[in-house]
């Protein structure tokens, strides 16, 4: 029996998995470590992150939103990006690692990754900063300043990322950041390779040129057609890869290059009248359609959890099914 | 290539900052301003078209967006109180219990460039308030409602059925990432639209039937 690491690498480099990878077991995710996470707490709850974005989550909302009103946005103007964008200091204490460390020296690292993370990506801060609108119309009518202003957060990303490997030698770095709708990238390609992929050829580069694995990236959205920029930077698999993208003809295309995630879109199984029969429905079409290679069979939600409770250890006991099934 | 001609090719590029005078021009040349709002819309039914197609992307709509409403900003004082250029007013808005508003303001930015008055309710709005702003603003010809999330389709079914029950005659659009046609059928609305592009062609169609 593989161990749940060994079965992962087999099924990303193209050998001979004895079952599916489930959805993040493969992952063990260092959720202590000192950075500042973008979003508010619980339902009910608002607050300014060390950025100076204001998240708030309404309390009948499944999830946290940045706020753009006149008041609340940290980004005004970004020809004054200096003066209007501060980033926070990073914690260097042994005291503000300790958790992350004790966490992390748990591992047993033979039967999974242990994974730093990083939320939120580059282009998400830009628009956390000054509302979607403001920084994707910023790509064309002001370019230099966001070319320094994607510089400045990449800086703080080398910074963090070299202050972790300090502390704890990851085995894996799970990332988040948004590049589409459900049907459509934000950006065209051509400006993801203007923009965008210099940014994370720096930060994923600097991750495994000190010792990291495996590169997860997470992105729930439509995004085949960045899959070659994704190769490009280091990404060894795309987590959150929702229906749209065609993901058997990803595969095809793209398999040995690079690993598909997800498959099991979150917005057609996780819902408050979920049932086991839905998700056993999509998960076996992703399965059979997306075969044992290549592909991890998971919710598309950015972390080991649904939005509705049970929704994340159904699916896990259904793909539990399908590998006794299929392998 | 005429000064309107060039106002068209500058609102496609996404030029604000060269639009306004070439609005000037065109006017000073003795173009009439509804001959020239005419070309802009034209331009952005070009831009919707692009973007509905994967051409081209959303920074590109939004900037097109920004230069027609700089245009715009220059034939306004000649056009006051001139409403036989308006296709009418749309209001518009994203359904209770859903916050997401940058589809809703893409989708208000191009149904507002294909040549309506858009009243924007923002986002989590009730289904009384869409039927109360019908009440409170003149020549409501069109309500389009957002809804983003799984959890929040029966709120868009609610407030489709509120506004049919309250102005049977009114027109409504919906759409969203789980909205299909067959459940816009459903629930009772008038047209469904899947991205800004078509919405704007949809819902003139919808107005001008």
């Amino acid at each position: 029996m593989l161990t749940k690491r060994q079965n992962l690498m087999e099924v990303i480099k193209g050998g001979n998995p004895n079952r599916f990878v489930n959805q993040y077991e493969f992952m063990d995710l260092i959720m202590e470590a000192p950075m500042d996470l973008p979003l508010a707490p619980a339902p009910g709850t608002r607050v300014k992150n060390k950025w100076g974005i204001t998240f708030d989550w309404p309390a009948d909302q499944i999830g946290s939103f940045p706020m753009h009103d006149d008041e609340h946005k940290a980004l005004k103007d970004i020809t004054d990006w200096k003066n209007q964008v501060k980033a926070p200091a990073i914690e260097t204490s042994e005291e503000a690692w300790a958790a992350a460390v004790a966490h992390a020296n748990s591992v047993d690292r033979n039967d999974k990754f242990v994974t730093a993370f990083c939320a939120p990506g580059i282009f998400e801060m830009t628009h956390h900063l000054m509302s979607m609108e403001d920084a994707l119309m910023a790509l064309y009518e002001e370019p230099e300043a966001m070319k320094e202003l994607i510089d400045y957060v990449v800086e703080y990303e080398l910074a963090y990322a070299a202050e972790y490997l300090k502390h704890i030698q990851p085995d894996a770095l799970f990332h988040h950041d948004d590049w589409g709708s459900q049907i459509s990238t934000f950006i065209s390609p051509a400006m993801f390779d203007e923009f965008i992929l210099p940014a994370y050829k720096k930060v994923y580069g600097f991750w495994k040129a000190n010792g990291v694995e495996l590169i997860v990236h997470h992105s729930d959205s439509y995004a085949a057609t960045l899959v070659p920029e994704m190769i490009e930077m280091g990404v060894d698999i795309w987590q959150g890869v929702m229906t749209t993208n065609n993901v058997p003809e990803l595969i095809k295309k793209y398999g040995g290059q690079i690993s598909f995630m997800g498959d099991i879109d979150s917005g057609r199984v996780d819902f408050p009248g979920w049932t086991r029969e839905k998700i056993y429905e999509d998960a076996k079409k992703a399965c059979e359609e997306c075969g044992k290679l290549y592909f991890i069979p998971n919710l598309s939600q950015g972390l080991n959890i649904s939005s509705f409770p049970g929704v994340y250890e159904a699916t896990s006991e259904v793909i539990d099914q399908l590998s006794k099934e299929m392998f | 290539m005429s000064k309107i001609e060039e106002v068209k090719a500058k609102v496609e590029a996404g030029k604000s900052k060269l639009v306004p005078g070439l609005v000037q021009e065109a006017l000073d040349e003795g173009n009439s301003p509804a001959d020239i709002l005419q070309a802009m819309v034209d331009s952005m039914g070009v831009v919707g078209d692009k973007f509905s197609s994967g051409e081209i992307f959303v920074p590109e709509m939004l900037i097109a967006a920004k230069a027609m409403s700089k245009g715009v900003e220059v034939l306004k004082p000649l056009m006051a109180g001139d409403g036989s250029t308006s296709l009418g007013t749309c209001i518009i808005g994203t359904v209770a219990g859903d916050l997401h508003d940058i589809g809703k303001n893409l989708v208000s930015m191009m149904i507002e460039s294909a040549g309506f008055d858009m009243v924007d309710l923002g986002v989590d709005v009730p289904a009384d308030t869409f039927v109360q702003a019908v009440n409170d603003n003149a020549n409501v010809k069109l309500v389009a409602c957002s809804g983003l999330l799984t959890t929040t389709m029966p709120a868009l079914k609610e407030a489709v059925q509120t506004i049919k029950a309250a102005h049977p005659e009114m027109k409504v659009i919906v759409g969203g990432a789980p909205v299909t046609p067959e459940y816009a059928a459903e629930v009772g609305a008038d047209g469904y639209a899947p991205d800004a592009g078509s919405a704007a062609v949809k819902a003139k169609e919808l107005v001008t039937a």
